[in-house]
């Protein structure tokens, strides 16, 4: 086990310095910070140097990435170029913004997706469940910042209920979480509906319900824990790609999360704030398979010696 | 049935329990604004953003300030006079003036402020290269400083008016630091700092010890919203008081709601298209005036802008100083334009390639409507979008244009020479394909005349000269607008967006 654990993290950090070697590269392809930083006005070819040389830029691409590499080693992302904040503190403000936000949208989906996958399983063909399937198809189709936007008409402007935008109290949560929510909701419907239908097929459901049991003890005692596995698993990776997601949501709520974070740096071709934020991310998303990976070794030892 | 009766008692209980929530987070006596970008430093030497001056221009106080109407004014200076041949500017200082920490303002505060501007704490940032014409500045008793001059600088006066020419505090600085001074700005300005949350918002308060008599308000709150869609939400919803981020397309969205009002002002932006006098058909300066006169600036002015802006015929607002009302744009008349075309030997279906910013969504349209008229004059236009800093680092400095590109321009000092100068002198970043020598030698001698009206004259000069060579398709002078709250009263929008909320109150 100890050696399938050592192999696995390896992997993660190889990935992790995969990562931020893309990204450090491409975004010093997508233009000159002193540029940006200068204003474009009134501004001569000395200005940019003295700029540059400020910044750390005139150094050959390797020697700033080993320098942001010694950095990380000590935790340390550097300071951002628009008006020099220290990149950890920015992060350390924005990441539990969006880790709270993702899990609250988690939390939505599972809440919603279990009880209508279990139902539309039960009601198989039947009228319920193809509404059910609809709905999530119709999920599944919009746009999140579309339903953002229609969130924030109805509920901010028409009936004043709730903020449009920021991070100021638990209704600030609703309409973001909502839209992330719906959105996971969706696609876990279907999963939890197939999941179900494989288990209700399963010989022991048939057997307890041969014994006489109740419909409600096999659906959630017998059916639903088994179906189970899957969600997990599957939620646990959706946690990762929440968080990438969740760029386009946090920009339209103003939410002060790692998606706003990473979305200015890349206007202002900040490359420390854009360096830190993406490490981070693929830290947590790399985190998090690890996990499930070790979980899973931990479960079945058939997946250890793969 | 039993369905709907549900979703009724649930949509009942949210609103019951969600509506103390939604009460309106305004207190009396405060401003909210939102502005689109966090400048992420309060040090008035480490940013150029507007946004920073729509905050900070509440927080500090220059030698010399701007009213809403643009006009220059004193400031923390009373009066100044041109000693030693114009090579000595002299200032006589304000007196019982207080930084927000106690601290005197003083000749001393100036001399501190500018040794740091121009020293190597200035060299990091972008602000230094507006000041290099100053050499040095001396105190000459504790009201009295010189500023003496490296070269003459007609637009200095205006540059002490915003941005890195801000007084600051020598000793708060040098107590605590650069880094805490980024985060805990001191100013002399009518409003002080309270706290400031990266990416989230500036809270500021009233200084009642303020020079020029303590503000009205209590409170100002600023927060960083970059989505206009998000802003113009947040006013609807009477959580901000005024947007600053407001489409042209989305205008009549603020206007329809009978809480607010569109604020729509001349603003210091002006839109071109500059045309490559070198290559293509657009080397002709008949021809570069048959495609002025072939567009239907009005038009485009009307139906884009939906309104929100005027047509130029320099490339310049009638703010700006060096504006000719007398200098008229050559008129839309297509069949004239077609006619010139004809004689100057441009064949029909004549390629002309328009470059421009693509993230540019309202030029997007713009772009559309102008190769439309193009087509009517019998040319096959086709449009070039480009990633903003290509377009302006890479395609139009080394001179890889088409026939035609975006130019859109906001000089914040109001001076034409700002974009002149820049635009048409030979060897500049904008100016690729011209080498003119006499515009060069008008453009060079204004820079040493103090003398206002003399300036002024060679200035118009050098529009009208510019224009009778046609070296752009000057389109027109887009608005500032603001969607203002109607709770708000004595608001006097500024053209620039950097506000003053001296006088503003709240019902």
């Amino acid at each position: 086990m100890a050696g399938f654990i050592l192999k696995r993290l390896l992997q993660a950090i190889f990935v992790i310095l995969a990562v931020t070697l893309i990204v450090s590269f491409a975004i010093r392809l997508s233009g000159d910070p002193a540029v940006m930083l200068a204003g474009g006005s009134n501004i001569t070819e000395k200005d940019l140097q003295n700029i540059r040389q400020a910044l750390g830029l005139e150094r050959p691409f390797y020697v700033q990435y080993l320098s942001f590499l010694k950095g990380l080693l000590v935790g340390d992302f550097g300071r951002s170029f628009m008006g020099g904040t220290p990149v950890s503190l920015l992060i350390s403000k924005a990441l539990p913004a969006t880790l709270l936000l993702a899990f609250v949208s988690l939390l939505i989906s599972i809440a919603l997706s279990v009880p209508l996958g279990v139902y539309a399983a039960v009601k198989r063909g039947r009228w319920p469940d193809q509404l059910i399937r609809i709905l999530s198809l119709i999920g599944l189709s919009f746009p999140n910042f579309w339903l953002a936007i229609m969130m924030v008409l109805f509920f901010s402007i028409s009936l004043g209920l709730l903020p449009p935008s920021g991070m100021e109290g638990p209704e600030s949560f609703v309409m973001p979480a909502l839209t992330m929510g719906i959105i996971l909701t969706a696609t876990n419907v279907r999963l939890v509906r197939t999941s179900m239908l494989e288990t209700l097929s399963q010989q022991y459901i048939m057997v307890a319900r041969s014994k006489g049991l109740k419909d409600r003890v096999v659906l959630y005692k017998h059916a639903l824990r088994n179906s189970a596995i899957p969600l997990v698993t599957y939620v646990g990776l959706q946690f990762g790609s929440l968080i990438g997601g969740i760029v386009i949501v946090e920009r339209v709520f103003n939410w002060p999360g790692m998606g706003t974070l990473a979305f200015d740096a890349i206007s202002a071709r900040d490359y420390p704030v854009l360096q830190g934020a993406i490490t981070v991310l693929a830290l947590f998303i790399v985190l998090i398979n690890l996990l499930v990976d070790i979980a899973y070794g931990l479960i079945d030892p058939r997946i250890r010696t793969e | 049935m039993k369905l709907s009766t549900t979703l009724k008692a649930l949509g009942l209980a949210a609103a019951v329990a969600l509506a103390p929530l939604a009460a309106p987070a305004q207190a009396a006596g405060t401003v909210t604004v939102a502005i689109a970008l966090d400048p992420g430093s309060w040090d008035p030497i480490d940013t150029f953003v507007v946004d920073w001056s729509s905050a900070a221009n509440n927080i500090f106080d220059g030698l010399t300030a701007r009213g809403a109407d643009m006009k220059l004014k004193p400031g923390l200076a009373t009066s100044w006079e041109f000693l030693d041949n114009n090579s000595r500017i002299r200032f006589k200082l304000r007196e019982n003036v207080k930084f927000h920490n106690g601290e005197p303002f003083n000749a001393e505060a100036v001399k501190f402020t500018f040794d740091r501007l121009l020293g190597p704490e200035g060299k990091k940032g972008p602000q230094q290269s507006n000041y290099n014409s100053i050499d040095r500045v001396e105190v000459v008793d504790a009201s009295t400083v010189d500023f003496v001059m490296k070269q003459p600088d007609p637009v200095l006066l205006t540059k002490l008016a915003g941005y890195g020419a801000m007084i600051v505090p020598p000793k708060y600085i040098q107590e605590k630091g650069d880094d805490y001074f980024n985060t805990h700005p001191v100013g002399t300005g009518p409003f002080k700092f309270v706290s400031y949350e990266p990416k989230v918002s500036l809270t500021l308060e009233a200084f009642p010890e303020h020079w020029g008599g303590a503000p009205k308000l209590d409170k100002l709150v600023f927060r960083m919203i970059a989505e206009a869609n998000t802003q113009i939400a947040e006013l609807q919803a009477g959580r901000i008081d005024i947007a600053t981020l407001i489409p042209f397309g989305l205008a009549p969205t603020v206007e329809k709601d009978p809480k607010l009002s569109l604020i729509s002002i001349t603003g210091p932006t002006v839109v071109a298209l500059r045309l490559n006098t070198q290559n293509g058909i657009t080397k002709d300066v008949n021809v570069r005036k048959a495609l002025i006169m072939g567009i239907d600036r009005d038009a485009i002015i009307k139906a884009v802008l939906l309104g929100h802006g005027k047509p130029i015929a320099s490339f310049q607002a009638d703010l700006s100083f060096g504006y000719d009302p007398n200098l008229k744009p050559l008129p839309f008349d297509l069949a004239k334009a077609k006619q010139m075309l004809q004689q100057a030997g441009v064949q029909p279906g004549a390629p002309i390639k328009i470059d421009f910013r693509g993230n540019d969504a309202t030029f997007r349209e713009v772009a559309q409507a102008a190769a439309g008229f193009l087509q009517a004059l019998g040319l096959k236009p086709s449009l070039q979008p480009y990633e903003t800093p290509v377009l302006l680092n890479d395609i139009i400095p080394n001179g890889k244009t088409g026939e035609a590109w975006h130019n859109a321009w906001g000089g914040w000092t109001f001076d034409y020479d700002n974009t002149a100068y820049l635009m048409y002198h030979s060897g500049e970043k904008w100016n690729p394909y011209d080498k003119d020598p006499k515009l060069d030698a008008m453009l060079e001698k204004q820079r040493s005349i103090y003398d206002v009206k003399e300036r002024e004259k060679i200035l118009q000069e050098i529009a009208r000269y510019v224009a009778d060579n046609a070296l752009e398709i000057p389109l027109y002078n887009q608005n500032t607008i603001y969607g203002v709250n109607k709770r708000l009263k004595n608001f006097e929008p500024p053209a620039d967006r950097r506000f003053r909320f001296t006088d503003v109150t709240v019902e």
